[in-house]
């Protein structure tokens, strides 16, 4: 009986760490491929949270799903940005790289205009311009 | 008489007036974001520049050659203006090659614009003012493995309050010694002006 019991025990957990590993946390330092240092992030809100910043005119664009992962030896990110309003916006963003001392590791990028049609959603790509770029965040600013 | 001086005066004062503000227009100079977006006309402009070297030195960056080679010794050739306005495409080529540079992946080997003066500099030293032992000797050279040559064009369309341009600039990297292509990639920009 009780080693019946150990057994389910034994399947929940090796259930609940093959969950885990589904989710994206899967390297210490890291969430969803993304590099996180000691910020704590336990969903996608939360690593959104802690890579997006808004500079300027607020859009109401938002980012609702990023992943990381490297291209060779340079992070490359994707996430996806979506246009909840019922009409077209026009925003810029760009990318800031972060080295391992916290530091920019390469000059300021260009704002790049995008637009957004109502109730769309487009995909963003990025690549580090160096190996020195461990970390990034992404900037937005509106256009309209 | 009286009316006719006073008629003078009134357009002298006019006048003067007038002298006087426009002295006080003053230009009003700023600085700005040179890498903020800049919409002043749907021509060609810095961020066109700046998103397209960008892109092109990102992608770049993750092509199989320059993953896998060592340091691969590149050539800048020339990217041609197909459009039907003036874009000094070297200013790209430039920021492209400037940006790989900074990368720390990819060398440069002397290309044909700026030979000229790497030559004259070379038969410089040869002369008999320098130091023989300081001076660099000829036939150090190193040949580019690959070379970069691309083009941009664009599509204009004009209404009578629309006008749309559309910019599609190429990029290529050859492989010098066998002529195959390694690279190649594109960058789409689209921009609409219309009045009112």
């Amino acid at each position: 009986m009780r080693i019946r019991a150990l057994v389910v025990l034994a399947a929940v957990c090796a259930l609940l760490a093959g969950c885990g590993t589904k989710k994206g946390f899967e390297k210490k330092g890291f969430a969803y491929g993304c590099p996180i240092g000691e910020t704590k992030v336990g969903s996608m809100e939360d690593l959104v949270e802690s890579k997006v910043s808004r500079e300027g005119p607020r859009t109401n664009v938002a980012v609702t799903e990023m992943r990381c992962t490297m291209s060779g030896d340079l992070l490359k990110i994707d996430a996806n940005l979506n246009n909840d309003a019922s009409d077209t916006r026009r925003m810029a963003y760009k990318f800031r790289w972060i080295d391992r001392e916290g530091m920019r590791a390469a000059e300021e990028e260009a704002w790049k205009p995008i637009l957004m049609y109502e109730k769309s959603n487009q995909l963003i790509t990025a690549v580090a311009p160096t190996p020195r770029a461990v970390d990034f965040r992404i900037i937005f600013m509106a256009q309209d | 008489m009286c009316h006719s001086v006073r008629i003078g005066r009134l357009a002298a004062v006019t006048l003067a007036a007038g002298l006087a503000l426009a002295g006080c227009a003053k230009d009003q100079v700023r600085y700005g974001d040179a890498r903020g977006v800049e919409t002043v006309t749907n021509q060609f402009g810095s961020t066109d520049l700046q998103m397209i070297a960008e892109s092109m030195t990102r992608s770049l960056l993750q092509a199989p050659v320059v993953v896998s080679s060592n340091l691969p010794i590149v050539t800048v050739q020339e990217v041609k203006n197909k459009t039907s306005e003036y874009i000094d495409t070297r200013a790209i080529t430039d920021s492209i090659r400037a940006e790989l540079q900074k990368s720390g992946k990819v060398r440069f080997a002397v290309d044909a614009a700026a030979m000229e003066q790497q030559v004259e500099e070379l038969e410089r030293q040869q002369s008999e003012l320098y130091d023989k032992d300081k001076a660099v000797e000829t036939g150090r050279m190193v040949g580019a493995q690959y070379r970069l040559e691309g083009n941009i064009t664009s599509i204009v369309k004009q209404a009578k309050d629309v006008k749309d341009v559309y910019y599609k600039f190429n990029l290529q990297m050859w492989n010098v010694r066998n002529g195959l292509l390694e690279w190649s990639d594109e960058q789409e920009i689209r921009k609409t002006t219309s009045k009112g």
